[in-house]
């Protein structure tokens, strides 16, 4: 289609990003006709940093993650248009083949549950060591070497032992940590975490992210972290977009985003959040629910919610700004 | 381990309850082994001299004491209808059943997981379509209806195996096949949706995110993981292949185990009718309890306990 127009927006340090998405659309097939439940998405990862996605349930987080890994459940689901351009290939027009050799070697995903997540009748080392011979030329010794490093390297007591346990033989925060070795062991250029301590008790959360945050520290690695909760995103983000209803609606580095939110649906989400450290304030929630995908409104999708909603919005789809690190799709913004 | 030392356990006593039942019912379904092998002229004196001498009129449970107290010590006994020592039946009629059993045995996998992984594979796809017919068909086709139809189409009609007789290779085919079908219909239906209940499981789209080649996913991880369903039931078919080889041995004239219980039941030849009811039993028990030993090293879950 279009050639690679993407002009590479600059973050502060002005170097080129590692992984942008281009007005990407993922559409649902259903009987009564194909809906995109990601619309005009674009964004980059620039390198060393720490991207979040945050919206609510159902608002296409996962669909954005799963369709940079090309890991839609295709059938029904697919990328309909737009670029991921990954290294100056774009991701959604290699063959299946090449995308294998990207997965966890270049960029790697973890997922929400890991209790369901790993395979219940291999062993942990039999999995990674499957994993590390799939893409490069190791011994089983040498995978094996390689892979309790890891396990030590992300905080599982006793790697050695663990390296022939099976899923079920490890608590849920140990799970985690098995799929984030096996998710690092190749030392790629993104990971991608989807929700990575959604299903974790609240003491392990806290370890897992502190882990995370190190890890795309020390290996000056890149991070897109999806996730619902704010309070995740305050302690690990640099940059974060919101998306809501298959959209991206505002972008911004971490800081100004809490500070001076300007898109009223990221304004509504903040006061929908409980804070201890400020004065006991009311919770304010979002009224309404976000539309369906087959009901769509013309306008901005969240002009039936918006309390600050024109005319304009009810009869115009706004497009999405961005200028620089910054981006907003409103066509009446508000201070906070 | 201790699963498998609670099952071995259990094993034993059913096979202890089974062989009492078994000594009962031959001795209450009414009928005489005396008539089968005293000619019909023999007299009430002659008749009683002989039950005195097999020790018919004793009381039943004297009588099952005394015979397992012999199957102890592998005295079988002999036939009554025809003198012939148990042992040597067991060990030549047994060989025939066995090849038989085997045969069909490996069928129902050999055949029934491939199909059932084509047909997970190509999901909705005419292949799917045909192996789910075909399988339908399997089932709901009574094993000796499909043995006179196997019999008319290959050997009376095309003339391509023989009808009957034992043991060439030409001639275990067509009963290998027919004690196999259930099994293989059985065996595709499970494997398929087995693959894909695991297919659509979240551990498939790590190992995909991990980059590995679908061969393997598919191969290797899904199958390993649908196959623990599987081996669990693999006993259950080997029951299976027992309880119909009666009557295929009987319709292809194998002659098997399930030929010769056939016969010494209708004769009341009590001896052979109660070892080889019992030899049987043993065998679906045994696999039974097999298939628990293979269906807790088939999945690590069950492991340690």
């Amino acid at each position: 289609m279009s050639p690679v127009t993407a002009a590479p927006a600059t973050n502060g340090a002005g170097s080129a990003p590692v992984l942008s998405v281009r007005n990407l659309h993922t559409a649902v097939a259903t009987p009564d006709g194909s809906f995109d439940v990601v619309h005009d998405v674009s964004f980059d990862i620039n390198p060393n940093e720490v991207l979040c996605l945050v919206g609510e349930s159902g608002c296409g987080k996962t669909i954005t993650a799963l369709s940079i890994m090309r890991l839609l459940p295709t059938p029904p689901v697919r990328i309909t248009s737009g670029e991921i351009v990954f290294d100056g290939n774009d991701l959604t027009q290699l063959a299946e083949r090449q995308v294998r050799d990207v997965r966890s070697e270049r960029i790697s995903m973890i997922f929400q549950d890991p209790l369901t997540s790993l395979d219940p009748v291999f062993t942990v080392g039999q999995v990674m060591t499957e994993v590390i011979r799939t893409h490069r030329d190791a011994t089983k010794a040498e995978a094996r070497a390689m892979s309790i490093d890891i396990l030590r390297a992300v905080g599982l007591p006793a790697p050695t032992e663990r390296f022939d346990s099976y899923p079920h033989e490890l608590s849920g925060g140990m799970r985690q940590r098995v799929m984030i070795a096996t998710a690092l062991v190749l030392d790629p250029e993104i990971l991608i975490a989807d929700e990575p301590t959604t299903a974790l008790d609240v003491t392990v959360q806290a370890q897992i992210l502190e882990r995370l945050r190190a890890e795309q520290q020390d290996r000056n690695m890149s991070m897109l972290l999806i996730t619902h909760d704010l309070a995740v995103v305050a302690s690990i983000a640099d940059r974060v977009a919101v998306m809501y209803a298959g959209e991206i609606v505002e972008e911004a580095p971490v800081d100004e985003l809490f500070s001076d939110p300007r898109h009223p649906y990221t304004q509504g989400l903040l006061r929908a959040l409980p804070h201890v450290s400020r004065k006991r304030r009311e919770l304010v929630p979002i009224a309404g629910l976000v539309p369906p995908a087959q009901m769509m409104p013309p306008g901005c999708r969240f002009a039936p919610r918006c309390p600050h909603a024109l005319e304009q919005c009810w009869d115009e789809h706004p497009s999405y700004e961005a200028d620089g690190s910054v981006g907003l799709r409103c066509f009446n913004p508000q201070p906070f | 381990m201790k699963r498998i030392a609670a099952r071995t356990l259990y094993t034993l006593i059913v096979l202890l309850l089974s062989s009492i039942a078994v000594f009962y019912a031959i001795r209450l379904s009414g009928g005489d082994a005396v008539s089968a092998r005293l000619p019909a002229s023999a007299s009430y004196e002659e008749r009683e001299e002989f039950r005195e001498l097999l020790g018919l009129n004793d009381p039943v449970h004297e009588q099952y004491f005394r015979y397992m107290g012999r199957l102890l010590t592998f005295d079988l006994g002999k036939s009554l209808t025809n003198n012939a020592d148990i042992f040597d039946m067991l060990t030549e009629h047994g060989r025939n059943s066995l090849i038989l059993g085997a045969a069909a045995f490996a069928l129902v996998f050999v055949i029934g997981v491939p199909l059932g992984i084509l047909a997970a594979v190509k999901r909705n796809s005419w292949a799917d379509g045909s192996v789910m017919t075909f399988s339908v068909a399997g089932m709901a086709v009574p094993n000796f209806w499909l043995a006179l139809l196997s019999v008319w189409l290959f050997a009376s009609t095309l003339g391509w195996l023989p009808s009957a007789g034992c043991c060439s290779t030409k001639q275990l085919i067509l009963p290998a096949v027919v004690l196999a079908m259930e099994g293989i219909a059985l065996t595709v239906r499970m494997t398929r949706s087995a693959m894909l209940e695991n297919l659509g499981q979240d551990f498939v789209r790590t190992l995909r995110a991990g980059g590995l080649s679908e061969a393997s996913i598919v191969g290797k991880h899904v199958l390993r993981n649908a196959m623990v369903p599987i081996i669990s039931l693999a006993g259950l078919r080997i029951g299976q292949i027992v309880g119909y080889a009666l009557v295929v041995e009987t319709i292809f004239g194998w002659p098997g185990l399930g030929q010769v219980l056939v016969n010494a039941v209708l004769r009341r030849d009590y001896p052979v009718a109660q070892f080889f009811s019992l030899v049987l039993i043993a065998i679906v028990v045994l696999s039974n309890w097999l298939a628990d030993v293979g269906y807790t090293v088939a999945n690590p879950r069950l492991r340690k306990t």
